[in-house]
């Protein structure tokens, strides 16, 4: 079965790459470069993941999982992608519901084998 | 001089000379404020354009792994190598635009302390632990000093490891290769009971007397004995510094040209320790 991805980022340098490496390994991507773009998120079930920029231009990134959450959509699994994760930074995280945080740029095998493992 | 004005000048009231310089103070008060509000605005265009960097830095250098991976398509030896020079120096970049950006926003609004006690051994064999793989690829012998009694400490950990990883980047980056590079950590002998010295030591270049102090001024550089050639921002100690003091403990170094470098630093102990 083809496991679904939502890439929420706002940068089109940053989900372009992403893309290309979660494709690469036959995950169907779709991202949205704002909060409210993910919030509509308009697949007829959850998303296996979400792949969340902490900083998006209408909200905090973490405003998302409760958007979605509103809609009824829960996801088995987010992971947060931040420039900076300093301990009050990943107690945020966790505290929002995020599986994993991990630091920009993640290493691509890195980011792969934690996809994976996440929707697994 | 027409006759009349020293007489004028005599003539004014103290009053009249106390009002012109209240008025000089109330002058330079404003040109105080105005240097403070022009300070804190490069502070912030500091802050933003190094944020701002990161992005397009972020994609070049995740373009660049999936091209060495092979993701897009089989890459030569050569292509490989070429391409790892790009994320090398793009990783470098950086980690120099976060020192940056950490040294706008602690000048903006000064950084507090987020504490909690933890194991200092642990604490050592998780930083030592990330860069052993730089460590072999250098040729460089890493060595963990810790004695079993050192009690844990009360800190804020990811300052904390911000100065370790600092100080033994700088202990990998000018020891020749053979060398040695070592952490230990013990109670401090000359405050046992509320602080934990612990050492970042090598037998690398080593640094002159006369820069022992220099060397933690911010933007500073030690590059004058030759030998040393530094490409980072020379914000690095200024910041291990100021992190070590704000939890009350010092830093300082022993360290002569040829003869290695030894960096010391305290941290407080946890109380009832």
């Amino acid at each position: 079965m083809v496991r679904r991805i939502l890439l929420v980022e706002d940068s089109e340098l940053i989900s372009s790459g992403l893309r290309i490496l979660l494709e690469s390994r036959g995950y169907e991507v779709t991202i949205a470069a704002s909060a409210a773009a993910a919030i509509e998120w308009s697949g007829e079930t959850a998303p296996d993941l979400v792949l969340l920029d902490l900083t998006l231009p209408d909200a905090d990134g973490l405003e998302v999982i409760e958007g979605l959450s509103q809609r009824g959509i829960r996801p088995r699994a987010v992971v947060a992608l931040t420039g900076h994760a300093d301990a009050a930074t990943r107690e945020r995280c966790a505290v929002a519901g995020c599986d994993a945080v991990l630091v920009k740029p993640v290493p691509v095998q890195e980011l792969l084998r934690i996809v994976s493992d996440k929707v697994a | 001089m027409p006759e009349g004005a020293d007489t004028l000048v005599a003539g004014r009231t103290a009053q009249a000379r106390i009002a012109l310089l209240e008025s000089e103070i109330a002058e330079a008060q404003v040109l105080i404020g105005e240097l403070r509000d022009r300070d804190l605005l490069k502070t912030q265009f500091l802050s933003n354009i190094s944020h701002d960097l990161r992005t397009p830095l972020t994609a070049i250098i995740t373009h660049a792994e999936i091209l060495r991976e092979g993701i897009l398509g089989d890459v030569t030896p050569k292509q490989r190598e070429s391409i790892s020079v790009i994320i090398t120096g793009g990783r470098q970049l950086l980690d120099m635009i976060a020192e940056i950006l950490m040294h706008a926003r602690d000048s903006s609004e000064p950084s507090t302390l987020v504490e909690s006690e933890f194991s200092v051994q642990e604490l050592v064999e998780q930083v030592t632990t990330l860069n052993e793989s730089l460590v072999a690829r250098k040729g460089l012998v890493l060595e963990r000093r810790l004695s079993p009694e050192v009690p844990p400490v009360r800190a804020d950990r990811d300052k904390v490891i911000h100065v370790l990883t600092n100080l033994l980047g700088n202990a990998f980056e000018f020891t020749p290769p053979g060398g040695s590079v070592w952490v230990s950590a013990a109670r401090s002998p000359d405050d046992p009971a509320r602080f934990v010295l612990l050492e970042v030591g090598d037998t690398g270049l080593g640094i002159a007397q006369d820069h022992h102090e220099l060397i933690f001024r911010e933007f500073a550089q030690v590059d004058s004995s030759a030998s040393r050639v530094h490409h980072g921002t020379g914000l690095g100690l200024t910041i291990a510094r100021r992190f070590v003091e704000l939890h009350g403990g010092r830093i300082w170094l022993e360290s002569e040209l040829g003869r290695g470098s030894r960096f010391f630093f305290t941290l407080p102990i946890r109380p009832d320790h």
